[in-house]
């Protein structure tokens, strides 16, 4: 596998008045075609920034980004308002329309890409289909669950068959039950679409779930990336052993209690 | 009929009487035309003027510093104005357009020039109130900034600019009863030239009548028609 998403010395800082906060403090960042790549680290580390940063959201300092043989950053607003119709992403609070039923959230992008009417219903049923949820087809937002919610997020995001799909903490408003399956279903697109998943999560849990790789994001520094597997195995950064350590008492508790853990 | 010669019930109950509505129903026409008219004016200039002063804005969607610093101040300028000062300002601009300052139509220009900074601004209240991470969401996929506005924060503002729309339509109706002492007719004419010039306290008390449920009925139609689309999206 080669790499796809690749992320050179990334600087950002926020100014507030007076101060200026950096962010982002050199990432480097590779990410191969059709993986699962977890960011994880503490509320604060800059994680959220980092993600957005790919799909500039969040224009970056200096840096450069690139997927596949674009450099995200290089692009114009044109092409960049072009070039993010085939990058999803999904958010915490979900973000979806509340004027639109279901149905016309999911067709929103592809109206943007002003698909015929016939195919936007043939393909909005099919990513109902996908994410579990032709039933509420004609439904509105604000009658959803935060799943069913995230689930109708997942759909839009997948429309215009997207190479690489953002999350952005997209499990943590969620309660268990519906972490655990949303969770699954992107792996599950990760497998049967070949998108490219890049996950930011506080949550070690989550990342342990689906992510082959993941980046330890401290302070603006990553201070440790890898295999999955490696970095749960042996944490080298203070993060990454603090995380673990959470994690541990996390499922001890829940075994003690009888309830086994998730 | 005044209450210093009549007992209070007397004056009241005349109010209902033929022949005080035969002189009041032309004037609650002439305010109903002024109310209606300057109304779609209000809502179709103050929409766009709050959309344009919100894309435009720090935070918007295309941010135009220059030209937000001066729509801001031009904006603030009119809504400092008091009903009654808008008013006589803008007689000679009346006379320029329509030949003269006086009746309905004149009447409508300091309607429009005095509600529609206010309702921009009240639009503008309701583009902000949208949650950031919705138009986020749109610029993520890829959408041009005409599209962000009309197709996803317009629909969704719907709700609050109905209900701005509320306020500003009885704002309407307050100023032009203020406006019917300055040559523009109507209810607000009838009460001052007959209920208080010549003490006819009958039919102050029937202005004041209509007046009221003028505005009633905007505001239960108003709350009705945003509450009903609230409800069909499950957000209450």
């Amino acid at each position: 596998m080669s790499t796809y998403i690749r992320i050179e010395d990334l600087h950002k800082s926020f100014k507030n008045k007076n101060e200026k906060t950096e962010v982002l403090k050199g990432i480097d960042l590779s990410i191969n075609k059709g993986e699962i790549y977890g960011i994880v680290g503490f509320s604060g580390a800059g994680k959220s920034t980092l993600v957005r940063c790919i799909n500039r959201l969040e224009e970056p300092d200096s840096g450069k980004v690139w997927i596949g043989d674009t450099e995200i950053t290089a692009l114009n607003k044109k092409q960049l308002t072009e070039r993010r119709k085939k990058i999803g992403m999904i958010f915490q609070q979900f973000n979806l329309f509340d004027s639109m039923t279901v149905f016309k959230n999911i067709a929103y992008p592809l109206k943007l890409v002003g698909t015929p009417k016939k195919e936007i219903e043939k393909k909005v049923d099919k990513l109902l289909e996908l994410v579990g949820l032709s039933d509420k087809k004609n439904a509105y937002p604000g009658s959803l669950s935060g799943g069913q919610k995230q689930r109708v997020g997942i759909a839009r995001s997948l429309a215009n068959d997207p190479d690489v799909l953002l999350s952005d903490e997209a499990t943590s408003a969620l309660d268990p039950v519906s972490t655990l399956s949303i969770l699954d279903l992107l792996a599950q697109i990760n497998d049967e679409l070949g998108v490219t998943i890049i996950m930011i999560t506080h949550e070690l849990e989550a990342a342990k779930r689906i992510c082959g790789k993941i980046a330890v994001l401290e302070n603006g520094v990553i201070t440790e990336k890898g295999n999955t597997r490696d970095i749960f195995l042996d944490p080298k950064s203070s993060t990454g052993k603090i995380f673990l350590e959470v994690y541990r008492e996390f499922r001890q508790e829940h075994t003690y209690s009888g309830g086994g853990g998730i | 009929m005044s209450f210093s010669k009549y007992p209070f019930w007397e004056v009241v109950k005349h109010a209902f009487s033929k022949e005080v509505w035969d002189t009041l129903w032309p004037a609650v026409w002439d305010t109903l035309y002024m109310v209606v008219l300057s109304a779609l004016i209000t809502l179709v200039l103050g929409v766009l003027l709050g959309i344009a002063l919100s894309v435009i804005s720090k935070d918007g969607v295309r941010p135009i510093p220059v030209l937000n610093e001066t729509a801001g101040t031009i904006v603030n300028c009119l809504r400092s104005l008091p009903q009654m000062i808008m008013i006589i300002v803008t007689l000679p601009l009346a006379r320029m357009i329509l030949g003269q300052s006086y009746g309905v139509n004149a009447c409508i220009i300091a309607l429009a020039a005095s509600c529609i900074p206010m309702y921009a601004r009240l639009v503008q209240g309701a583009f902000v109130e949208i949650p950031k991470g919705k138009i986020e969401a749109a610029k993520a996929m890829g959408s041009s900034s005409a599209t962000i506005v009309f197709r996803v924060m317009l629909p969704e503002a719907v709700p609050s600019i109905i209900r701005g729309f509320t306020v500003a339509l009885i704002g309407i109706i307050s100023m032009t009863a203020l406006a019917g002492s300055f040559g523009a007719g109507g209810i607000g004419d009838i009460a001052v030239r007959f209920g208080f010039n010549r003490f006819y306290h009958d039919m102050l008390i029937a202005s004041v009548l209509v007046l009221i449920v003028m505005v009633e009925i905007a505001q239960i139609f108003g709350d009705l028609l945003s509450n009903l689309i609230l409800r069909k999206r499950h957000l209450i």
